[in-house]
């Protein structure tokens, strides 16, 4: 009989209920918020969803050394979350980015290729500031990518020069790539003017399929020859817009934008969430990042919307300057937002197709921005 | 170190100011270069064109004759009409190519189609069907 109740002691001692601290509370109130905000309020639901899920497998109090947590060296997870810490995930996700993405209207208007690098100065900034706080290089420059609202990039860079922070990055960045309806627009309307809100933009020319076709070589070469670091996000970016555009290769631009992009995804999610161990996340640097996640968002935004309206200022026919806020590579979250800031002034006003072009220049320029800092903070 | 010390001695200034400066030279020089695409696609197009003009200027010396070639676009529209077809197997169903050339974002499909059946580049086959005719598309 006392046997049996030391076995009973002995289970009840290793059960998560005996084993959870409030750490653990707070950090599965987090994931449940995620879930709710991807289910419910549908805010990026692919990712909300998933790092939900992962935030709380993460923080289920597990008895170290069975190999369950996802730090423990022969866990499923630490094996699957490889992908995360080596960069694999990232590229592929840029793989299947590429093989959706119309470069049409940034072809057909190349000037708003400038408002995708105009909003990159949220990413510089932010890394000064996360210097001035205390923080190393290193983690300065993975905390100043979050400012170039790409979660794949975030975790891409991160993974390279601070991977012990991939859990705060990755869960700021996603998270406010969730709130970028929220964080956006007042933002916006703050830096313009009704009258420059009502601004309608040109018709764009008909682009010929050979001219999109030729784009992702030129700008792969171009891109990566300019920062060769950039390599592995801008190659399979472009690759995948290649497949998708050369006709020829249909089948395997369907699988980049279907298979390939859902099961990265969902490993991504899952892993990153997992990485949020309450006793590896909740620490005041965590904070630190998320206030500093949100001003570079803040000011990635606000380079944009003003860097469009000094374009104005030398522009005959003048843009609309809430298209600047789409630089920030939230794709296509922040193109949608210019739509229907846009639409609350004039409902006959469509800014979406003209918000792709910085929109998709804006992953562009992340990706340029990321591989610069990696090559200046690798060694 | 915290604040602007904390930059300066990380080189924090350097590194952005540079930062800022290469991501605005690629998409600048990217935009610059797309921006030229399709003119220099055009002039590519028009090679032949421009070559017989160019050789009649030099030997004759007389204000150059213009013809303008019509046929360019057609051909254009041919070759990626002739790879859906190849990805479709002949003989092939008038309706599948179009929804392909949709699928595809080839420039309107419809009129392109209805070109090519005109010019005989696409015939029917009797049995409901329709075969691309590459005599034809050589010709064109």
């Amino acid at each position: 009989m006392e046997k049996i109740l030391d076995l009973y002691l002995l289970f009840m001692n290793n059960t998560g209920f005996f084993m959870a601290d409030s750490r653990y509370i707070i950090m599965i109130i987090i994931g449940l918020i995620f879930i709710y905000l991807g289910i419910a309020k549908q805010y990026e639901p692919l990712l909300l969803v998933p790092i939900g899920f992962g935030i709380l497998m993460g923080n289920i109090p597990v008895f170290k050394g069975l190999g369950l947590a996802i730090y423990e060296d022969n866990s499923v997870l630490h094996y699957l979350y490889f992908g995360v810490r080596a960069g694999i995930y990232p590229p592929l996700i840029f793989l299947g980015i590429g093989a959706m993405t119309d470069f049409s209207t940034l072809l057909a208007r190349p000037v708003l290729m400038l408002l995708g690098a105009a909003a990159q100065m949220g990413i510089f900034l932010t890394f000064l500031g996360a210097l001035a706080m205390g923080f190393e290089p290193k983690e300065a420059a993975s905390i100043g990518i979050i400012g170039g609202a790409d979660g794949p990039t975030a975790i891409f860079l991160t993974a390279k020069l601070a991977p012990y922070l991939i859990g705060p990055i990755a869960v700021a960045a996603y998270s406010y790539m969730a709130l970028v309806p929220v964080i956006q627009p007042p933002i916006m309307k703050l830096l313009t003017t009704r009258k420059e809100r009502l601004i309608r933009m040109e018709e764009p020319r008909t682009v010929s399929k050979r001219e999109k076709i030729i784009f992702p070589i030129v700008a792969f070469l171009l891109c990566c020859f300019l920062a060769p670091a950039a390599l592995p996000l801008l190659g399979l970016l472009f690759f995948g817009n290649l497949l998708k555009e050369c006709v020829v290769t249909e089948r395997l631009a369907q699988a980049a934008r279907t298979a390939i992009i859902d099961s990265v995804t969902i490993l991504l999610g899952i892993t990153v969430g997992a990485s949020t161990q309450a006793d590896y996340f909740l620490t005041f640097n965590s904070v630190k990042i998320f206030v500093m996640g949100a001003l570079a968002f803040g000011v990635a935004t606000a380079s944009g919307v003003i860097f469009a309206k000094i374009m104005n200022l030398f522009l005959k026919t003048k843009i609309n300057p809430l298209l600047g806020a789409a630089g920030v590579s939230a794709v296509p979250d922040s193109a949608r937002v210019v739509q229907h800031v846009g639409q609350q002034e004039d409902p006959t006003n469509f800014l979406l197709m003209h918000a792709m072009a910085p929109n998709v220049a804006g992953v562009i320029g992340s990706a340029i921005g990321a591989g610069i800092l990696w090559s200046f903070l690798v060694h | 170190m915290t604040g602007i010390e904390a930059i300066t001695a990380h080189n924090g200034w350097a590194i952005s100011v540079v930062g800022v400066t290469i991501v605005f030279t690629g998409l600048t020089t990217l935009a610059l270069i797309i921006a030229q695409l399709h003119k220099v696609l055009d002039l590519w197009d028009q090679r032949s064109q421009l070559w017989q003009n160019f050789k009649n200027r030099t030997a004759t010396q007389t204000a150059p004759t213009y013809e303008i070639n019509l046929n360019q676009d057609i051909n254009e529209a041919a070759r990626q009409f002739k790879m859906v077809v190849d990805r479709l197997g002949q003989p092939f169903a008038l309706p599948k190519l179009l929804e392909f050339a949709e699928n595809c974002g080839l420039y309107r499909p419809c009129s392109t189609l209805n070109i090519l059946l005109q010019e005989k580049m696409i015939t029917p086959d009797g049995k409901g069907y329709y075969l691309w005719t590459t005599d034809k598309e050589s010709e064109a």
